[in-house]
């Protein structure tokens, strides 16, 4: 190798390496760019209410929140996720036979959220239910809970 | 008088159309036209080799640039806004419906044309050298034209569109190891709502349509370089023909030179060696040829006034769908994804990981390598019947699962054939 091969070689690959770099660099910016630094969502964590408020018996059922909180008279408090594992849909919580129906596809969830039939890949999830300071039932959905975690009140 | 006789011939240089040279430079003297050839091999635009697909798949196109445009005047993308838009398009604004209704329709006849040009091409072998690559562009934009469907049918912000969407990227986070991110990405969240539907409108009105826009523009370059639309099955010689090529040593007698012509002439650019990549004409086929005007297109105006009539009488009687608000807390039973992707949820709802992201793939990894893989030169049918089987195979088994997904399926997604009906689940 000459001399001048040497530099037309080193400063090619300078150059097209600078080149590549810039173009990666960009590309990830674009890419970071397009994730959102804020969501303008409902928070995850959030206050449900008085505990006395929730009936014993039948889940009642939150819309917004997606969830279902559960009030056993010895047991305590559960609260399950209302969102199929499956595709997203809202599944309903059937008093006949006290299982969860999703009108998607046809997953059935048993009462502890396990899949009996259909599509379902994973269990319906559970959330941590807390008291809050001030006496209201806090739920965090980004804290998962195995299905007899329960909150005595 | 003479003035207005010379703006005429500063606008329109060409001879007169009753000339063979005007007729050629009508085309290749203006910038619109002179994608086609001067002339166009007769035969090759019979409709029973074409039908014509792929012009009324560009028409639908051009009808959606239009319709589309004109509805974004009254569209904001805006959860609350959205829906009252629509309920405006379709009770307020003038002729807003009939405009709402040629778009949707326009939109499903393009994902229906798209398939159907692509079948078209298969059946004939068009794919074929030298044609590999055009096969290739040709899919993605069928992939574009289903992203443009899909992402369009978000924007009513009503129930059918929140809860198509909402399954149908969900069936998208299947995928290994980036589908949970992509989707995100693509939502620009956790879930359908205000930040997807920007997006969903970003992709739809400026993204997408740029892309597809860029591609079409490759793909009609490609036909045209390659010899215009390609040989009907009909026409092809049971040997594999061999090309003739321009420049290639001729086989049998050296070139005769012979005289010029005295009424003709041509304007030579270079002289390059080296053999053309694009398919070449043999004396007979040459015979075979006709001016592009009128005769290609006086059939490319038909075609598109036809288009334009059918998609005009189908908005007069039928009227797209627009449901309620969209409420994320309600799914309406059974929620279906639009209905070219209901053969992927029929899949789906057997098994999320096979069905939602290896079938798709293998699928879609297949059409794009067909070229590629079938090493058959043959282009005539009786040469080339297990894979005309195959193709056909997986044509039907697509339109099946779209069939059962769209009709035999209800509540629960319990198998429910269409007459029966059914009037909620119990709860």
């Amino acid at each position: 190798m000459n001399r001048r091969t040497f530099f037309k070689f080193s400063w090619g690959t300078v150059g097209f390496g600078a080149l590549i770099s810039a173009v990666g660099v960009s590309l990830g910016a674009v890419v970071r760019f397009l994730v959102p630094s804020v969501f303008y969502e409902p928070p995850q964590a959030f206050k449900i209410g008085d505990p006395a408020d929730f009936p014993f018996g039948p889940p009642t059922f939150l819309v917004d929140e997606k969830i279902f909180v559960f009030r056993d008279r010895d047991k305590g408090f559960a609260v399950a996720s209302a969102v199929c594992t499956h595709l997203g849909c809202t599944v309903a919580h059937f008093q006949s036979d006290n299982r969860f129906h999703c009108p998607c596809h046809g997953s059935v969830f048993g009462p502890d959220g396990a899949v009996q039939h259909g599509p379902a890949p994973r269990p319906l999830q559970w959330f941590e239910v807390t008291l809050a300071r001030d006496g209201m039932l806090r739920v965090d959905k980004d804290k998962a809970v195995p299905p007899n975690y329960r909150l005595m009140v | 008088m003479n003035l207005i006789h010379d703006i005429w011939r500063s606008i329109v240089r060409r001879d007169p159309l009753s000339t063979d040279k005007g007729k050629s430079e009508l085309v290749f003297l203006n910038v619109w036209l002179h994608i086609h050839p001067a002339k166009v091999k007769k035969e090759n635009m019979k409709f029973r080799h074409s039908f014509y697909l792929g012009f009324i798949t560009f028409f639908l196109f051009l009808i959606l640039l239009t319709t589309g445009i004109a509805l974004m005047c009254y569209y904001r993308p805006y959860p609350p806004q959205a829906y009252q838009d629509m309920k405006d398009l379709q009770f307020a604004v003038f002729m807003g419906p009939f405009l709402r209704n040629m778009h949707r329709w326009a939109a499903h006849g393009m994902v229906v044309c798209v398939f159907l040009h692509m079948c078209r091409v298969f059946y004939t072998g068009s794919y074929k050298k030298p044609r590999q690559f055009n096969w290739v562009v040709g899919v993605v934009l069928l992939l574009l034209t289903l992203g443009l469907s899909f992402t369009g049918y978000l924007l009513p912000w009503d129930q059918l569109a929140f809860w198509a969407i909402t399954v149908g990227s969900n069936i998208g986070s299947y995928a290994p190891l980036v589908g949970g991110q992509l989707r995100e990405l693509l939502l620009g969240g956790h879930s359908v709502g205000e930040a997807a539907l920007l997006r969903f409108y970003v992709l739809h009105v400026a993204v997408l349509p740029s892309a597809i826009i860029l591609l079409t523009i490759v793909h009609f370059w490609r036909v045209r370089k390659d010899g215009g639309l390609s040989r009907p099955v009909w026409k092809l010689k049971a040997k594999t023909e061999t090309l003739v090529t321009i420049g290639a040593p001729p086989a049998v007698a050296p070139l005769q030179a012979t005289a010029a012509s005295k009424d003709k002439t041509y304007g030579l650019m270079e002289v390059v060696t080296g053999k053309p990549i694009f398919e070449t004409i043999t004396p007979e086929e040459e015979e075979d040829t006709v001016f592009s005007y009128p005769y290609a297109f006086v059939r490319e105006a038909v075609v598109l006034m036809g288009t334009v009539t059918t998609i005009m009488m189908m908005s007069l009687f039928l009227n797209a769908p627009l449901e309620q608000l969209a409420n994320p807390a309600k799914t309406p039973n059974p929620a279906k994804a639009p209905w070219y992707f209901l053969g992927l949820q029929e899949l789906v709802s057997h098994s999320a990981v096979l069905g939602g992201v290896v079938a798709p793939a293998l699928m879609v990894l297949a059409l794009l390598l067909i070229p590629y893989l079938d090493r058959n030169p043959s282009r005539r049918p009786a040469d080339r019947k297990p894979i005309l089987w195959l193709f056909t195979l997986f044509v039907v088994a697509n339109l099946i699962l779209i069939v059962i997904g769209t009709f035999f399926r209800g509540p629960g997604w319990a198998f429910v054939p269409p007459w029966v009906h059914v009037t909620g689940g119990v709860e």
